[in-house]
């Protein structure tokens, strides 16, 4: 009976911790990136089919209003109505992507996954909320560019447009993240989605000036902050705004603190996501 | 110990009533628990295109055939709301039970493709007609809807309906991933919806325009119920009927081959 040579004992040195700086650059860029290929990955269903959806409504839109003379000041309502569409567009992408990435990661059990890796909480809201604002972002350059080829669009004040675009995707972002986190089933995403943000987004000015309304719901359209939104990104490419621009950014800037608060008191107690 | 050797049930007729109308109760019951999105989640899309398109007006914006602006796009409203529901009361289902594999228990079942066609299409055109009379009757709240031809509505809302339930039908074959039923609503179904003389009439375009519209089958939808609804069409009833029970004649008939065949269903 042959003898089998012993194996000599390998002495390993201990595993290094692996050192963390005060921002986890590693953990949170992977963080985005599988935010961002998660969308990437059905692109058609996620950038292009709300382009093309903007499209047909600009086009309906026009068709059953554009005649006769319809015009907020001199502005043919083509005009008008484009850059409230694409704000539209983005409004309602960037909160699907948070709200339905943290849910169903929620009721398959992989968001484990993400809470266990060395991210602080301020990470991870950061990775959710940057993935959102990115599809948001990247769902408004491609509703534009089609709608240029139909519509002039001109820029008037690019830094706002900037300013309010991004404000835009963020804020919607944060509350996917918070209807995320909140809902159970896909049910309560679709009742938020169908009762909350698409009034809110529909009954904002999109589609008409809001200095049309009776006074009483001219001050219940003030209310809404998706009218500051759709106000100022306006202001952007027309010149011209029915709200203050000021008061609109101070509106936006506050909402979305506000929204940053409570995703990370969310976050820090582990409402609904830790036991 | 000997059993009795169990006994053949024998269906009374050529059609397994009971089957298909167990059938059609669990569509149309999985219709009804999802009611809160189905029918109020289409109820308040369906008030806000109103009321956008109400405020967006404002009364200036020419004159409309069939009198108002609001009374013009009503109609419209109603069949949007009826056709996207019908189209995914019945592809929805049949997608979930294919991917949960529940497509099996109605393959085992005595039921004749014909009868599975059915089951599936008549209770989401059900739920189509019932989520499209909740519309009707919402909007009217807000707009003077006369209705002179009560018949002739019921007649184009139930082939409506039964045409895009058919449709939704043969894309949940098809679909072998939720991807491809948001493909198809997305390039096919709000496409043909909405630029069917949905919300504008069709003589505001050009006539090229006018003659791509008239080769969509949505428009007669669309016009028919406008005529039943505000007593204005642009086309004939007749006509209209015609070509819409001549296509969901046509779509049965592919649905049900494809059923015979297996399609998708049967390995």
């Amino acid at each position: 009976m042959t003898e089998l040579p012993r194996p000599t004992a390998v002495t390993l040195p201990p595993p290094r911790p692996r050192p963390i700086g005060a921002v986890n650059w590693v953990g949170l860029w992977t963080l985005y990136l599988k935010e961002v290929k998660r969308f990437v990955n059905v692109l058609t269903q996620t950038v292009l089919a709300p382009m093309v959806t903007m499209l047909l409504f600009l086009a309906v839109f026009t068709l059953a209003l554009g005649r006769g003379n319809l015009k907020f000041g001199d502005i043919p309502y083509a005009e008008f109505l484009a850059p409230g569409l694409i704000m539209m567009a983005m409004l309602q992408n960037a909160f699907a992507n948070t709200s339905s990435s943290i849910l169903i990661s929620k009721i398959q059990g992989n968001i484990v996954d993400v809470l266990m890796p060395p991210l602080s909480t301020v990470e991870l809201a950061l990775g959710f909320a940057l993935g959102g604002l990115t599809r948001g972002l990247l769902v408004g350059v491609t509703t534009a560019l089609a709608m240029a080829i139909f519509v002039p669009l001109s820029l008037h004040n690019f830094g706002l447009v900037v300013y309010y675009g991004t404000a835009a995707a963020l804020m919607l972002s944060l509350l996917g993240m918070i209807g995320g986190i909140w809902a159970e089933k896909f049910d309560h995403i679709a009742a938020l989605t169908n009762f909350v943000i698409v009034p809110l987004s529909f009954l904002s000015g999109t589609f008409y000036s809001v200095a049309r309304l009776p006074e009483n719901w001219q001050f219940v359209a003030h209310l809404n902050p998706f009218f500051y939104l759709i106000d100022g990104f306006r202001y952007g490419f027309l010149g011209r705004n029915d709200g203050d621009l000021l008061t609109g950014m101070a509106v936006v800037a506050g909402v979305n603190a506000l929204l940053i608060a409570l995703v990370w008191f969310m976050l820090s107690r582990g409402y609904k996501l830790k036991p | 110990m000997s059993l009795p050797v169990p006994r053949v049930r024998r269906f009374p007729s050529a059609i397994n009533g009971r089957g298909l109308w167990t059938l059609f109760l669990r569509g149309f019951t999985r219709f009804l628990r999802f009611a809160v999105e189905g029918i109020g989640g289409t109820l308040v899309s369906a008030l806000l295109f109103l009321a956008v398109f109400v405020f967006a007006w404002a009364g200036d914006s020419g004159p409309v055939p069939g009198g108002s602006f609001p009374a013009f796009v009503a109609p419209g409203i109603v069949a949007f709301s009826l056709t996207l529901n019908a189209y995914g009361n019945a592809a929805f289902p049949l997608i979930f039970d294919k991917l949960e594999g529940m497509i099996g228990d109605m393959l085992m079942a005595p039921l004749t493709p014909g009868e599975l066609v059915a089951g599936y299409v008549l209770s989401a055109a059900a739920g189509g007609l019932v989520t499209g009379a909740a519309v009707l009757a919402a909007l009217s709240l807000f707009v003077v809807l006369p209705i002179p031809d009560p018949l002739l509505l019921l007649a184009y809302a139930v082939l409506g309906s039964l045409l895009f339930a058919l449709m939704g039908f043969i894309t949940g074959l098809w679909a072998e991933k939720w991807d491809r039923y948001s493909a198809v609503e997305t390039f096919l179904i709000l496409p043909l919806g909405l630029l069917s003389g949905t919300f504008f009439a069709i003589e505001t375009l050009p006539p090229l325009g006018q003659q791509i519209i008239q080769a969509n089958p949505v428009f007669y939808l669309v016009d028919g119920l406008r005529g039943a609804v505000i007593g204005y069409s642009d086309t004939s009833p007749g006509l209209g009927l015609t070509v819409l029970a001549g296509l969901t004649s046509l779509f049965w008939l592919i649905a049900w081959r494809l059923v015979v065949r297996g399609y998708k269903i049967k390995s």
